[in-house]
């Protein structure tokens, strides 16, 4: 395949490709660099060496509290997308019946909802209901947007999994919990791993759903991120985002490992 | 990430698996699988947005409780006001833009990223696909030190240190800013699609058009093209729907002087507490993306019929 990438057609390609992966890194340098400045402000190109604004945001009880409750609501919310979208998938992926396509549709559909819209409308449904307890309407709100990303890479692995290994288990005189457990959850486990582990991020990054629900005493590290950035112009924003950069950049590396990225993203 | 770009596809179809499955109860199964995350959908999506939707039809008292009677007067406002259809042509413009760009950027990227050797494609897909997880509000952030004005912002700095310009350019807080960061925000939904589709295409084509001496720009514009159609229109459909409906990156780029739909239902909610023109605003959205993607739907189809054909 590759010889097929020369001649004039390369000389054009190539560039461009390269101009492109610099503008996909750039804003993630410059941040890296910034956070390193040892300069009380945002400057380019970084001054000194300093690992001083690291030191001020692992110390800084606001940041701690933003990231232990981001995280623990990313947990939580995987758990449950899994719980609801694990089974769907095998609806949709295992079983002929009608109305299939439909009720596949209707899971993914909260993906070509505008996000930002979705929250507003659970933000309206919360207020009229008087559900004041903002930890478990952030819950509610981050298991349905993460739950069409379980959906779609629990049926991407179910439908690569071998169903004749299924087949001749049932032969053999396996029961219906057997065969689940021993032949299909292992040949499906990779991509269930690398798909709870994105629902993980889409979760633990997610923006314009927390912003209507969120409150100050539960503040999501996405929101206190954008909070700082609007206030105060120290490198210390820049070292909260490296953190994200390197945490994001390791959950890659492990989906990449487990299940290939390409598959965990299903797109 | 849109219902379009994914085909649910069972392999059952054929051969004995599918006889020996459908001796199984076979409604109740999927039923029982399915009710959970239905019903959930059904709670907390369907009928809330529906909720939403009907709210810019009603009217808010004085007193901020919002009922009955029915009313076209929100939309006549939104439409009849100069200042918000200057906030929907803003989003249109900025939408339509970042996603020209994005199909002239990412043809070229997915083209090498399935055509070149294994181990640059690997490290392609690795810088594609890794923003994804990162928050928008970090990369977006990173765009706002790029293109800071004044000699502290990093493209100023090179501008004026290669002696490209001579006073610093005004770039943040413009269309262009928040047209570059939503390119760069969206850039993966443009090339993933177009580069599935581009992978599907047979290259013993390309080479028998090459064989009967098509030039490479002929072989691009009468195989690659076409047959990658299907591709293109998801990534636009995706690119172009979650350029509309952003927030952080206007937000944080684009300040008061490229305002769009996402912040103008935040102001009118949470500042004004205005529900049923917030309500309005956000339907305006929803009806623009909705028809994007039925667009988008629509082409496909013909797209597959005439490939069958």
């Amino acid at each position: 395949m590759s010889s097929r990438l020369t001649g004039p057609a390369a000389w054009l390609l190539i560039p461009i490709t390269a101009a492109a992966m610099v503008f996909i890194l750039a804003p993630l340098v410059v941040t890296i660099a910034i956070s390193l400045s040892n300069t009380a402000f945002v400057a380019f190109p970084p001054r000194g060496f300093t690992l001083q604004w690291y030191q001020k945001v692992v110390c800084d009880p606001e940041f701690l509290a933003s990231l232990a409750f981001s995280a623990g609501l990313a947990i939580a919310a995987t758990c449950g997308a899994m719980l609801l979208g694990v089974p769907a998938a095998f609806a949709v992926a295992r079983h002929q019946f009608s109305g299939r396509d439909a009720a596949a549709a209707a899971l993914l559909s909260p993906l070509i909802f505008p996000v930002l819209i979705t929250g507003v409308a659970l933000l309206q449904l919360f207020a009229m209901v008087g559900s004041n307890n903002t930890a478990l309407n952030l819950l509610i709100a981050h298991v349905l947007v993460t739950t069409p990303y379980v959906v779609r890479t629990a049926a991407a692995s179910l439908m690569l999994a071998d169903v004749s290994l299924e087949e001749a288990a049932r032969t053999l005189g396996a029961g219906r919990w057997r065969i689940l457990r021993r032949i299909t959850v292992p040949q499906i486990a990779p991509g269930l791993a690398a798909g709870s582990l994105f629902a993980f991020m889409v979760s633990f990054d997610n923006f314009p759903i927390s912003m209507w629900l969120a409150d100050a005493e539960h503040n999501p590290i996405p929101l206190l991120i954008f909070q700082k950035i609007a206030s105060r112009f120290e490198p210390s924003v820049a070292a909260m985002s490296t953190l994200m950069i390197f945490f994001a950049m390791a959950v890659v590396l492990v989906v990449e490992r487990v299940a290939g990225l390409r598959r965990a993203i299903a797109i | 990430m849109a219902a379009t770009s994914v085909t649910l596809r069972t392999p059952s179809a054929a051969g004995p698996l599918g006889k020996a499955r459908s001796t199984s109860p076979s409604l109740l199964a999927p039923a029982a699988e399915l009710l959970p995350s239905l019903s959930f959908l059904a709670l907390f999506f369907a009928l809330p947005a529906v909720c939403l939707i009907s709210y810019s039809f009603l009217t808010q008292s004085p007193e901020g409780t919002v009922g009955l009677p029915l009313t076209l007067e929100h939309y006549r406002h939104f439409f009849g006001t100069s200042l918000y259809t200057h906030v929907l042509w803003t989003t249109l413009r900025i939408s339509l833009c970042t996603t020209a760009i994005a199909v002239l950027l990412a043809y070229p990227v997915a083209l090498v990223m399935v055509r070149a050797g294994a181990l640059a494609t690997r490290a392609i897909t690795m810088i594609v696909i890794a923003p994804l997880v990162i928050s928008v509000v970090v990369r977006t952030y990173g765009w706002q030190v790029i293109l800071g004005t004044g000699p502290n912002g990093v493209l100023n700095w090179l501008l004026l240190s290669t002696g490209l310009v001579h006073v610093p350019v005004r770039l943040l807080y413009s269309e262009t800013a928040v047209v570059i960061g939503s390119l760069h925000v969206f850039f993966p939904m443009m090339v993933l699609p177009l580069a599935s589709a581009l992978g599907k295409i047979d290259p013993h084509l390309e080479d028998a058009a090459k064989t009967l001496g098509a030039t490479a720009w002929r072989r691009f514009r009468r195989i690659t093209l076409p047959l990658s159609l299907p591709g293109l229109a998801v990534g636009c459909t995706l690119v172009f729907s979650l350029t509309a409906g952003s927030f952080v990156t206007p937000a944080i780029l684009g300040g008061n002087t490229a305002q769009m739909l996402g912040m103008l239902v935040d102001q009118q909610i949470l500042v004004v507490y205005d529900w049923p023109f917030g309500a309005v605003v956000a339907t305006v959205l929803v009806a623009i993306v909705l028809t994007i993607n039925l667009v988008s739907v629509r082409v496909l189809d013909r797209g597959n019929r005439i490939i069958a054909a």
